[in-house]
């Protein structure tokens, strides 16, 4: 490396350091977001061109809260976070510690198995899946008929099958990762514990709950917090299997979805930008609430 | 840093139930790996037959004899090796520079002294919790403001600045680079850029290897960015290209198929390759 | 200022030295493939199939402008959409020459980012009755300017499967006095074949509530914005469309979809209505073994609609320096009769250009349609179309006006309710 650079002296160093990052935070970070909460205050009709802003005061919001569409997908929203968010973590938990206790050498390779739905590109997933759940050539149908002689669900076009069948998607997705972390974390759980247990005589089940969840609790808080915010922007899955347009009667359609079909589907540019604050406050208040939650339990123990 | 891994009482120990009990944690680990398998099976399968046989009860379960058909008709249909190149590029271009701009300023924070700094850090921090909608439509209007609508640059430039990045190298360097170090090389007369390159980023190698796979399996992933700024078929990248194809009124499922696996091979392969550092980088960071 | 008169005014000026008259060699070899380069590109964003309808016809440009080169640009059908709408948002990147679906005219026609046709330049007013009235009339926005020049419509059919009537003891006729003698005849087939009516009862949903309007009225919305979805146009069409879910005449599929393909192929579909184009995308892929088994006929109760169709725009803000030769594409695309017939036969796409109809080639017995002189049916159709206007929001008023079907024909909800609460969807948004 025969780099001939100024001498930078150590006073402004720092500066230099940080001013790549810098710029580009401000410029694709903080600047955007500015710029949406002002296009939340105009209304814009885009093919108009930039010109055609005009300043609307709060009739955006005022639309947002009473469009029926925005509570519609902030109610799928919740539903697709809980049903999907929930057993992540409830089969997470046991299968970690399955693994913890049980696998010694096979333990990587089975680590990397549960990890790979994670890092598997949404797009590839939500297309095998649509294949999969197809009504009457899907492998799902085909496999509940043989093993429950249950009919045929068309779980991508019924209104009562679709948000289930997304939650699944989502639920694979996530659960070997969840896994992952967990069993992370329960390898920093001293040993000594477990052996003074089994010496008292405590069965594997106490051990587990007596021991393993309180010794993951932080692990566990961050998990739910990551499944909390992921849920609540949910976006591909929904986006893929509905061809971009939320299902029937809207039953698909996520609040992620409805800002993206209200901005570049039906162009009102105004009222997306509204609306994304204003979920973004009901983000954070539910990212405060399950802080609230696991710092409470924390309290009584 | 490195997590021990501690002894817990092994299940061997004990009589038959003990071993029973064993056995049925092996069969549900198991049974939870043939799960995350599953799909991945099926699409592979289902790459090698054409569309018929794939939508037929009961659909396929073996590979068939279509794979290099529908892997012309995937190149029919889609400019498909440009768009492979593109998602290569992108991905590439984004872990450089991510791993650039987050190194320099991740030391920044890490190791030296600057108004502002902890304010900033905040700061930077707090984006790590805004969801991802929030970015939709500003993306797409600070893209059309600099004139970068349908191109790449549009796609690996943004997340250079990754907050997650700079938390990564800041924890890495504050434990992996001794201040004196940089102090001493300092006082011998070594120009900062000299020590940045010189000292600190061997030193940050491990943590440079996690951000860097990270950085490269997001960027592949990403369908969403290139929703909102890419427009022509010729610069999609590979998840925007098949979604493309998955949209047409015609769709053939057997390319379909293909170009998903194709699109997923790249990152199995990656990950095969680097998993344990992945794994580890990752949890590392979760753990503190 | 060619390149070839810059040269030779640097002849005149400089003594020709050995070293400028080799120079001056080179620079001669060199100057075709300048030449060439200053060649111009027409850039023409279109979707499928028409982007395959423009490029049929770059030999007959080529004959007419050597130098200019036509760049078609395609995207699947919604892509092209979303990038024309950011196109004319951002004035980046914005085509020459632009195709739109009809519901898109409506949708870019108020915004201001197509030129306007009726302006001296182009003066389409001149060419007005040499087109569809009705696709003419289409593309006059709020102010009378008109956006965009027709290519081709798609006056309103019904498909039938004449073996499965047939077998039902039906004829043509049976199904064309009412829509209520059609959803009849549909459970005489059921029993009789055991095929349903419709793959998708949305779709008769759609030609009802398209037909009998009056000229300068939307579908949703009227020329004030007032929503129209409480009116009994469409209290009927839903009622209809019950009847059809509560027959099982419907096959709940969704169009286009494969399993939808599916049931075309195994006969168990009866009929189909939708856009003479529909032919063409059922001989060729949808069920194309089922060729000569189909009829077209015209929509029952004399219902005159049209679903889809294709225009050519301008951008305003496009290349001036190209804006004449991407009239002048236009002009051969749509006035000339060869071109129009060349799109008929080979994607099936309707003429808008009357001069056009009157061609033999409309008189052609269809194969798909067992020798049926079907084009002569909708030529007729097209000469009754009137056309509608097309809201703003008109794409969300599709969806939410589906969306309270399904809720009618899946969750029981009553009629009257659910189109009041499509109403107070729409009207919080008419005006945006």
């Amino acid at each position: 490396m025969t780099m001939k650079l100024p001498r930078l002296s150590p006073k402004w160093a720092p500066y230099v350091f940080i001013s790549p990052f810098l710029l580009l935070f401000v410029v694709f970070g903080i600047f955007p977001l500015c710029f949406s909460l002002y296009l939340a205050f105009q209304s814009w009709e885009p093919t108009g061109g930039l010109k055609a802003m005009e300043y609307v005061g709060l009739a955006n919001f005022t639309f947002a809260l009473k469009d029926a569409w925005f509570w519609k997908a902030l109610k799928n929203t919740l539903w697709l976070a809980i049903a999907s968010g929930v057993p992540q973590h409830l089969a997470a938990l046991p299968l970690a510690a399955f693994i913890h206790t049980s696998f010694k050498r096979l333990r990587d390779g089975v680590i990397a198995v549960y990890f790979l739905p994670y890092i598997t590109s949404t797009v590839a997933i939500a297309i095998m899946f649509n294949a999969l759940f197809s009504q009457d050539y899907g492998m799902i149908n085909a496999a509940l008929a043989q093993l429950f002689g249950m009919e045929h669900i068309d779980w991508l076009h019924d209104v009562a099958h679709v948000k289930p069948a997304i939650a699944f998607i989502v639920f694979w997705r996530y659960v070997g990762f969840n896994t992952v972390l967990y069993l992370a974390a329960m390898q920093t759980i001293p040993g000594e514990l477990y052996e003074a247990a089994t010496l008292d005589g405590a069965s594997r089940w106490r051990q587990f709950f007596h021991i393993t969840l309180p010794g993951i609790k932080p692990m566990i808080f961050f998990g739910v917090t990551l499944s909390v915010i992921g849920g609540l922007q949910l976006f591909e899955e929904p986006f893929i299997l509905t061809g971009g347009k939320g299902g029937l009667q809207q039953s698909a359609m996520t609040s992620a979805v409805y800002l993206f079909r209200e901005a570049f589907d039906f162009n009102d540019f105004g009222g997306a930008s509204a609306m994304s604050w204003l979920l973004f406050v009901v983000v954070a208040l539910l990212t405060w609430l399950t802080n609230l939650a696991f710092r409470t339990r924390k309290g009584k123990q | 840093m490195t997590a021990a891994v501690t002894t817990v009482p092994a299940i061997g120990s004990g009589g038959a139930a003990a071993r029973a009990s064993r056995w049925t944690a092996y069969l549900i680990v198991a049974v939870g790996a043939l799960f995350m398998l599953a799909p991945f099976w099926f699409m592979f399968v289902f790459a090698t037959h054409s569309h018929n046989e794939i939508f037929n009860l009961p659909p396929p379960l073996w590979f068939g004899d279509d794979l290099l058909t529908n892997f012309k008709l995937l190149t029919e249909r889609l400019p498909f090796w440009r768009n492979l190149g593109w998602s290569v590029y992108v991905a590439l271009m984004a872990t450089v520079l991510t791993l650039l701009f987050c190194s320099m300023a991740g030391y920044a924070f890490a190791l030296m002294e600057f108004r502002f700094k902890k304010p900033l850090f905040g700061l930077v921090m707090a984006t790590m919790l805004l969801p991802q909608f929030m970015n939709m439509i500003p993306m797409f209007m600070i893209m059309d403001a600099l004139g970068w609508i349908d191109q790449q640059r549009a796609l690996y430039v943004p997340g250079a600045a990754s907050a997650f990045g700079i938390f990564l190298m800041r924890q890495f360097a504050t434990s992996a680079v001794p201040k004196e170090l940089v102090e001493a090389a300092r006082m011998d007369g070594c120009g900062e850029f000299a020590i940045y390159w010189r000292i600190v980023l061997p030193l940050l190698k491990p943590a440079l290897g996690t951000l860097a796979l990270i950085t490269f399996i997001q960027s592949w992933n990403n369908f969403i960015n290139p929703l909102i700024v890419m427009r022509s078929l010729s610069n999609y990248t590979l998840p925007l290209a098949l979604r493309s194809l998955q949209s047409t009124m015609n769709t053939e499922w057997g390319a379909l198929m293909c170009g998903s696996a194709i699109a997923t091979i790249p990152l199995i392969v990656l990950f095969a390759i680097t998993s344990r550092q992945l794994i580890a980088g990752l949890t590392a960071g979760a753990v503190k | 200022m060619t390149f070839s008169d810059d040269f030779m005014r640097g002849v005149r000026t400089f003594a020709p030295s050995r070293r400028a008259v080799l120079a001056a060699g080179l620079a001669a070899a060199v100057a075709p493939a300048v030449r060439a380069k200053e060649a111009r590109t027409l850039t023409v964003a279109a979707f499928p199939l028409v982007d395959q309808i423009v490029k049929d016809a770059i030999p007959q440009w080529q004959q007419r402008h050597p130098d200019v080169a036509i760049n078609v640009v395609m995207r699947q059908y919604d892509d092209h959409h979303t990038a024309m709408t950011t196109a004319l948002s951002t004035a980046v990147y914005l085509p020459d020459v632009m195709a739109l679906e009809a519901s898109y005219v409506g949708k870019f026609s108020d915004g201001g980012g197509l030129s306007d046709l009726l302006q001296p330049r182009y003066d389409i007013g001149r060419y007005r009755d040499r087109y569809v009235a009705y696709a003419y009339d289409q593309a006059i926005n709020h102010k009378g300017q008109v956006v965009a020049a027709p290519t081709d419509i798609g006056p309103g059919t019904m498909l039938y499967r004449k073996d499965l009537l047939d077998r039902a003891g039906l004829v043509e006729s049976d199904l064309q006095p009412s829509w209520d003698a059609y959803v009849d005849a549909g459970i005489k087939i059921k029993k009789a074949t055991g095929a349903n009516l419709i793959g998708n009862v949305k779709t008769l949903k759609d030609l009802m509530i398209r037909g009998g309007l009056h000229k300068g009225q939307g579908i949703y919305f009227d020329a004030d914005s007032n929503v129209l979805v409480n009116s009994p146009r469409f209290q009927r069409a839903f009622e209809l469309a019950l009847r059809v879910r509560r027959n099982q005449l419907e096959g709940r599929l969704e169009t286009w979809s494969n399993e939808w393909a599916e049931a075309f192929r195994r006969g168990a579909t009866a009929t189909e209505l939708g856009g003479s184009w529909m032919v063409g995308q059922l001989a060729n892929w949808v069920a194309p073994k089922t060729a000569g088994l189909w009829r077209a006929a015209q929509l029952p109760e004399t219902t005159w609609v049209s679903y889809g169709g294709t225009y050519y725009a301008i951008p305003r803000d496009s290349d001036p320096q190209k804006k004449a030769l991407a009239w002048e594409l236009i002009e051969m695309m749509t006035l000339d009769p060869s071109r129009q017939l060349a799109a008929l036969k080979t994607q099936d796409a309707f003429p808008a250009l009357l001069a056009a109809q009157d061609a033999p080639m409309l008189e052609e017995p269809q194969p798909f349609l067992g020798g049926q002189r079907a084009r002569v049916l909708w030529r007729e159709a097209a000469r009754h179309i009137t056309a509608t206007a097309v809201h703003k929001q008109a794409k969300f008023a599709e969806d939410a006006v589906n969306a309270e079907l399904d809720s009618v024909l899946d969750d029981g909800k009553d009629i009257r309710t659910a189109l009041a609460d499509a109403a107070s969807l729409l009207e919080l948004r008419a005006r945006r």
